[in-house]
């Protein structure tokens, strides 16, 4: 059983009576509480009875002078007024209605439409960050009372998650991300022809969406539900929903692993703004990662084997902030767990071909621990893992064995982030730097938690093993580029965990190790918390630039594949921009910038001349050219600066294209072999 | 009893059940309209889930409720998932057939108990509207790894 705070979904603050049995178990819980808050708070109460205590004198006053006298009756709505801003519940509120104030004000005033090389970054106005920084201050005082009230940091951490993704939800006008409108896409195609094709091979790699269907069909399911056109109506609220849905799997992970609501808050806190890397847009990476998160927090909660616990429910042998292992399970409850997992872990096999080999890695490094040996659920998940990649997951399996040959073990290369070069201009470097230091700030508060804190990591054990168990994906492929921000990923919980203990000392502690240990944090937990959600803003919304794309432009870039005939090849120069891949069965397309840089600089010299090297020969073939494309291969890194300019004008100079359409919203050129003779 | 007593509990599973049929008349409104995508979102995300967690014998304790709160929407998620891709592969996906699914899966596995998850109901507290009073001693048996050292995180 989990030992919570009292009533922490009650959010009243106020504990529930215990029960006969509970009692010894609060009592003990109650005093180290105490004995935390006094060391960490200062000034701290025993919650909201101490202030119902403190507004209960005026009250009593205001009841017996009403109506005699109208200066006592003043004075004790003064009181009245003063005690209840004084409330820790005040003080609690009173930052989120700040920041909620500020957020609403700066909203209008972002000016998303005339974003330039540093995306959002100098578009959010200065009462954006004044919001962010307020949210960050309130949040911190919240946590004086985490274990009382953990409704409040709760509504922190929501606070904080709108704050921080809503914007691009309510203030765009199309589908954010290139990624995100490829979806879009897919559910569209499915939603058309009714069912899927896993045996068809479709260009660019895309029948993987039809081999791994499951997450599609879901939203296929809710736009038909929902009454809705398509995805794109309700697809940029992904970020936030997402978000609000794993917090809870993550607090309960947390939970598991600590009792001390001040780390497990941190610690959600933490991932949030080190989940910079992007992937909860609507994708099946996002789905499945919540699913993903899911199987895990029920495993650590529900299959300790007996037995295994040994001194780690010792409180004398435990840190102070770590929870001790849950109770065991029998073979019986932990097969009724296993079977309640099997809908998620099918879901996951059905949604995403990487996930469930995270997973897999996961559960493998828990049995590396006595307390999680559980070769059964592996085997669940391996097994149901084999059958999606053996029958409708074929294809594509079959092919990744083929190169795992000349993949595994180029640890290097496989953890090279896309084919691209360094990133070029003041924007993207600038995003290049936070990504590094946002990586780098995490992995070494985590080293140090793990370092000084043994005694939580022996009982966080679990946390640690799961954090470091996609590392060895590096060595098998490179996931097109992208393994390393999926390792990043699934490393997270446990890593934000870790962070978050090494900027909340254990309370209670009474040793002068431990005292200077909690001044240093009161200072370094507000600030290091600023300092990553400075590393946060760049790396989500720096690159903006390229993930968000004016309805004209996508009107443009519709009308011009709607132009061209079925099987016309399209190029463009990378597949990052909004509707890259509308009706995608009916085309095939070439993004040539997505390759080498060398060899970019050689298609740089004389763009027409190796564009028609490159398209068959008989083959109706379109250029688009798009402004967010622009951004695009900057922003990655493909073309050196300038370089997208002089490709569109070397093309529109060349007699190899003729010029179909052409505005600030891009470029679309026609492909005319004949005009060479 | 001849007559059972509309308790909450009884009402819960009562809403549970209805929830889908609700979700599914709503699917007559006009597409789009909040009345429509609203109860059949919450439906979809939180019924199946909470109609196989929580309907519990023994009630649930705090640390359990917020475990039923939080595996509900990926539970609900993954059973949606799993009827609409088979939906999917054998054609027969339509509207009407995945709700009626899904409010047939909830209105059965509401009347069931729920998934005996051992953090679910060990110790289990009555909550409240259960009983009158939360103070009353437990009347059922307290399972013998209560009896263990301080602490305890599952």
């Amino acid at each position: 059983m989990q030992r919570q705070g009292p009533a922490p979904v009650t959010g009243s603050g106020v504990p529930p009576q215990p029960s006969a049995t509970d009692r010894g178990a609060e009592d003990r819980e109650t005093s180290e509480r105490a004995a935390g808050e006094r060391d960490t708070g200062g000034q701290e109460t025993a919650g909201r009875e101490t202030a119902g205590r403190r507004t209960a004198g005026p009250e009593a006053g205001a009841a017996r002078p009403d109506g005699e006298n109208g200066r006592t009756g003043g004075a004790a709505a003064r009181g009245r007024l003063t005690a209840a801003l004084r409330s820790p519940d005040a003080l609690n509120l009173v930052p989120l209605l700040v920041a909620g104030a500020l957020w609403l004000w700066a909203l209008p005033g972002i000016d998303f439409r005339s974003m330039d090389e540093f995306g959002l970054l100098d578009r959010f106005p200065l009462t954006f960050y004044a919001a962010l920084a307020v949210l960050t201050c309130g949040f911190v005082i919240t946590l004086r009372r985490a274990g009382t009230a953990p409704l409040w940091p709760a509504t922190y951490c929501a606070a904080m998650l709108v704050a921080l993704k809503a914007p691009p939800a309510i203030l765009y006008d199309t589908v954010r991300y290139a990624w995100a409108s490829k979806h879009d896409a897919i559910i569209s195609r499915l939603l058309d022809q009714g069912t899927v094709h896993p045996g068809t091979e479709l260009s660019g790699g895309m029948s993987a969406y039809d081999q791994w269907p499951g997450f599609f069909s879901l939203d296929a399911a809710l736009v038909r539900a929902f009454g809705v056109d398509a995805a794109a109506s309700f697809i940029n609220w992904a970020p936030v929903a997402l978000g609000l849905l794993t917090v809870p799997v993550l607090i309960l992970v947390y939970r598991t692993f600590s009792d001390d609501w001040r780390l497990v808050w941190t610690g959600v806190w933490i991932f949030q703004l080190a989940n910079w890397v992007g992937q909860d847009y609507l994708s099946p990476q996002g789905f499945s990662y919540l699913l993903y998160l899911t199987v895990f927090a029920v495993v650590v909660r529900h299959f300790v084997l007996p037995g295994s616990a040994g001194t780690l429910r010792d409180r004398a042998t435990l840190d102070p902030a770590a929870a001790a292992v849950p109770p065991p399970t029998t073979t019986r409850q932990r097969a009724v767990a296993v079977l309640f997992l099997v809908p998620v872990i099918a879901t996951i096999n059905a949604s995403h071909q990487l996930t469930p080999v995270m997973l897999c890695a996961s559960l493998f490094a828990l049995c590396l621990t006595r307390r999680y040996r559980n070769l059964g659920l592996l085997a669940v998940s391996g097994l149901i893992m084999l059958i999606w990649n053996l029958t409708m997951g074929r294809e594509l399996f079959l092919d990744t064995l083929g190169t795992l040959r000349e993949k595994a073990g180029d640890l290097l290369g496989n953890s090279r982030p896309g084919f691209a070069g360094d990133p070029t201009g003041p924007g993207p470097e600038l995003v290049g730097s936070a990504n590094i230091l946002m990586v780098l700030a995490l992995g070494g508060l985590a080293a140090a938690a793990v370092l000084l804190r043994r005694r939580l990591v022996r009982s966080a054990l679990p946390l640690l093993l799961a954090a470091a168990a996609p590392l060895p994906m590096f060595a098998v492929n490179d996931y097109g580029g992208e393994m390393i921000f999926r390792v990043y990923l699934f490393g997270l919980p446990g890593a934000a965990f870790f962070a978050a203990a090494a900027l909340v000392p254990a309370a209670g502690a009474a040793s002068r190790a431990a005292t200077i240990a909690r001044r240093t944090a009161t200072v370094a937990l507000p600030l290091t918390l600023v300092a990553m959600l400075a590393g946060f803003l760049p790396s989500y919304y720096g690159k903006e630039g390229m993930h968000y794309a004016p309805p004209g432009e996508t009107a443009l870039t519709r009308r011009a594949f709607d132009r061209a005939p079925e099987g016309a090849l399209i190029l463009a120069a990378t597949g990052a921009f909004a509707d890259s891949y509308y009706r995608y069965d009916h085309y095939e397309r070439w993004f040539f910038t997505e390759q080498e840089v060398d060899e970019n600089l050689r298609m740089l010299k004389d763009p027409a001349g190796y564009l028609s090297g490159g398209i068959p020969a008989g083959r109706p073939a379109y250029v688009i050219l798009t402004p967010t494309q622009g951004e695009a291969v900057i922003g990655e890194g493909y073309l050196p600066e300038g370089g997208f300019d002089r490709l569109g004008k070397a093309l529109k100079a060349s007699p190899l294209f003729a010029v179909v359409e052409e505005s600030r919203y891009g470029l679309v050129l026609r492909y005319r072999p004949t005009t060479t003779g | 009893m001849a007559h059972p007593r509309l308790t909450p509990r009884v009402q819960r599973r009562a809403a549970l059940a209805a929830s889908g049929w609700v979700a599914l008349a709503a699917t007559a409104l006009p597409g789009g309209s909040p009345a429509r995508w609203i109860p059949v979102l919450a439906f979809v995300v939180l019924a199946p889930g909470l109609a196989l967690l929580l309907p519990q014998p023994l009630g649930l304790r705090p640390g359990a409720r917020l475990e039923a709160l939080a595996l509900a929407a990926p539970v609900s998620l993954s059973v949606a998932t799993l009827v609409a891709t088979t939906l999917f592969l054998t054609k027969a996906f339509s509207l009407t057939l995945f709700v009626v699914v899904l409010a047939l899966f909830v209105s059965v596995v509401a009347i069931l108990p729920g998934v005996p998850l051992p953090a679910a109901t060990r110790g289990a507290v009555e909550r409240d509207g259960a009983r009158p009073s939360r103070t009353r001693t437990p009347r059922f048996r307290v399972p013998p790894f209560r009896k263990r050292g301080a602490g305890g995180g599952g």
